[in-house]
């Protein structure tokens, strides 16, 4: 049997970080993945148990560009939960205020990749265009366009005037026209229907077993959802559904998504009425926290977000161990790619929304002589595309 | 909650000093009952490994589990104390949960814990690092 191994990585001008795929592939057909991890590293951990909470806070909020609501909301979580910490309602509602618009923003963001790396370079420039009014819903809570330095621990730091909400409620009215327009644009497109439906598949079983978090999990019917299994901050206050899906496919993945987005907005609107009619503190005084142990966690927009923290009485943790979802995620690759064309191998290792899901663009092949060849898995995947288009609409 | 109660009913002469608290039970487990416990937890009661944290103390090290139990949000976290600091050794929860894979070998590259019967039982962050980092969480904890 001929075997041809691809490395992907881990370093290419066309990444945008560094990362290792080693695909297996047997002709055309992918029939292991392999990866590494680590050329990233930054210690985090480590500098974390060097800083104080409120410095671990700022610390945490720069792992991660697009989730950053959610690492230090963990974070904030965990010590409160050391401490039995309590915040203000108003408080809460802005927390879940500012982390369901990071949702918002983060899946329109993969909609618009995924869009790109299948051809549909239309969905990409929309889906784009229509982040870009919440990136500036964030820029008028916290004044930044990311890394918005809104957690403190028993409660936020920065207040939502009233004079803001009328502006936000129509924004958001606007964004939700034109999802609503994307959705159904997505969900009556032929060509995208057969390009991603049943490609990728996760079963239920190897979700479980891998214990993939959020959409991965949520899009093969595992129901695992922070917000619903222990509502912190707003969400046991606030009315949504929590999407889950049985295929485990791609399409299924983009479909959980694109409804989280609109259970997101309606979240959002929810929290802005509440702002309106609940006065009040925006911050619990904390004069320290005690020694002891917490776990916080935080449902990212790519699922649970986990910071556990020991602390001894000082102003520092004894060990801060963070896990981001992309942790649990990125291995699933390893079972809904084995078996699959060539050409899906992109879409699948970017439906599971790794933080490097820009990755696969450029790959060096090495045949069995050690033959190097050229090939462009992002072209691959498009010029499939292309030809399902073809065939259906002639 | 009836998801605890149930666990210690079934479990609870396998389980040493338990701390309680809303939603979090920290118990610790002897090593040879690790692998007893974890089954009872993820295949019995349905919880999902959340990830693992191993620290280092004056008196050794610690490795602690967490499991979510999603539909009730308790976590059950058992505890591995291990009092030989040169020589820690461990029983692997991998070959059991998949996703333990990726959390044991980072433990083991960053505190120097070898964990048996791990399928694959290699670095997992700093495999290309030019020197190579000997545990590097483990630089401070001298009494």
């Amino acid at each position: 049997m001929s075997r041809t191994v691809i490395p992907i990585g881990p370093f290419h001008p066309l990444l945008e970080e560094a990362e290792y795929f080693r695909l297996t592939v047997d002709g055309e057909t992918v029939t292991d993945v392999d990866l590494d991890i680590g050329y990233m590293h930054r210690g985090h951990e480590f500098i974390s148990e060097r800083k104080t909470f409120t410095q671990s806070i700022y610390l945490v909020e720069r792992i991660c560009g697009i989730c950053s609501t959610s690492h230090p909301l963990a974070c904030v979580h965990a010590l409160e939960d050391v401490g039995g910490i309590e915040i203000p309602p108003r408080a809460a509602y802005i927390r879940t205020m500012v982390g369901e618009l990071e949702r918002i923003h983060s899946h329109l963001l993969w909609l618009g990749l995924a869009g790109h790396f299948i051809g549909y370079d239309t969905l990409w420039m929309w889906a784009w265009r229509y982040r870009e009014p919440v990136l500036e819903l964030f820029e008028a809570v916290s004044g930044n366009r990311n890394h918005y330095g809104m957690m403190r621990v028993g409660g936020v730091a920065r207040d939502v005037s009233p004079d803001v909400i009328p502006r936000f409620l129509k924004i958001l009215d606007e964004i939700e026209v034109k999802m609503e327009m994307v959705a159904k644009a997505a969900a009556d497109d032929p060509v995208l229907r057969s390009r991603l439906k049943g490609v990728g598949v996760l079963s239920r079983e190897a979700a479980v077993d891998y214990c993939a978090v959020g959409p991965t999990a949520r899009a093969s019917g595992v129901a695992t959802d922070v917000r619903k299994d222990e509502p912190n901050d707003a969400y046991g206050l606030v009315d949504f559904k929590s999407i889950v899906l049985p295929n485990g496919d791609v399409y299924d993945k983009l479909v959980v998504r694109v409804l989280e987005t609109f259970e997101s907005v309606k979240i959002v609107r929810q929290c802005l009425e509440k702002l309106r009619t609940t006065p009040g503190p925006i911050r619990n005084d904390v004069k320290e926290i005690p020694a002891g142990e917490g776990i916080g966690r935080y449902e990212a927009p790519r699922g649970e977000v986990f910071h556990y923290i020991r602390t001894d009485g000082s102003n520092r943790p004894v060990r801060h161990k963070v896990r981001a979802p992309s942790y649990m995620n990125i291995p699933t690759c390893a079972a809904s790619c084995k078996g699959i064309a060539l050409a899906d191998a992109l879409i699948t290792l970017a439906a599971v929304d790794p933080c490097y899901c820009c990755t696969e663009r450029a790959v060096d092949i090495v045949d069995r002589r050690h033959k190097p060849l050229k090939l462009d898995l992002l072209e691959l995947s498009r010029r499939k595309t292309e030809l399902l288009r073809r065939e259906i609409h002639g | 909650m009836a998801e605890k109660e149930k666990f210690l009913k079934e479990m609870g002469a396998k389980v040493g000093k338990i701390i309680d608290r809303p939603g979090r039970l920290y118990f610790e487990v002897a090593n040879d009952d690790l692998r007893d416990v974890a089954r009872y937890l993820f295949r019995t009661q349905g919880c999902r490994l959340s990830t693992a944290t191993a620290l280092e103390t004056y008196h050794g090290l610690e490795v602690i589990y967490h499991f979510s139990h999603d539909a009730t949000g308790q976590y059950f976290c058992p505890r591995v104390v291990l009092t030989d600091k040169a020589n820690p050794r461990m029983n692997s929860l991998a070959p059991m949960i998949k996703g333990a894979e990726w959390i044991e070998r980072e433990m083991a590259e960053l505190l120097g814990i070898v964990f048996e019967g791990h399928p694959r039982p290699e670095p997992l962050l700093t495999k290309e690092h030019p020197r190579g980092l000997r545990q590097p969480l483990r630089l401070r904890r001298t009494p």
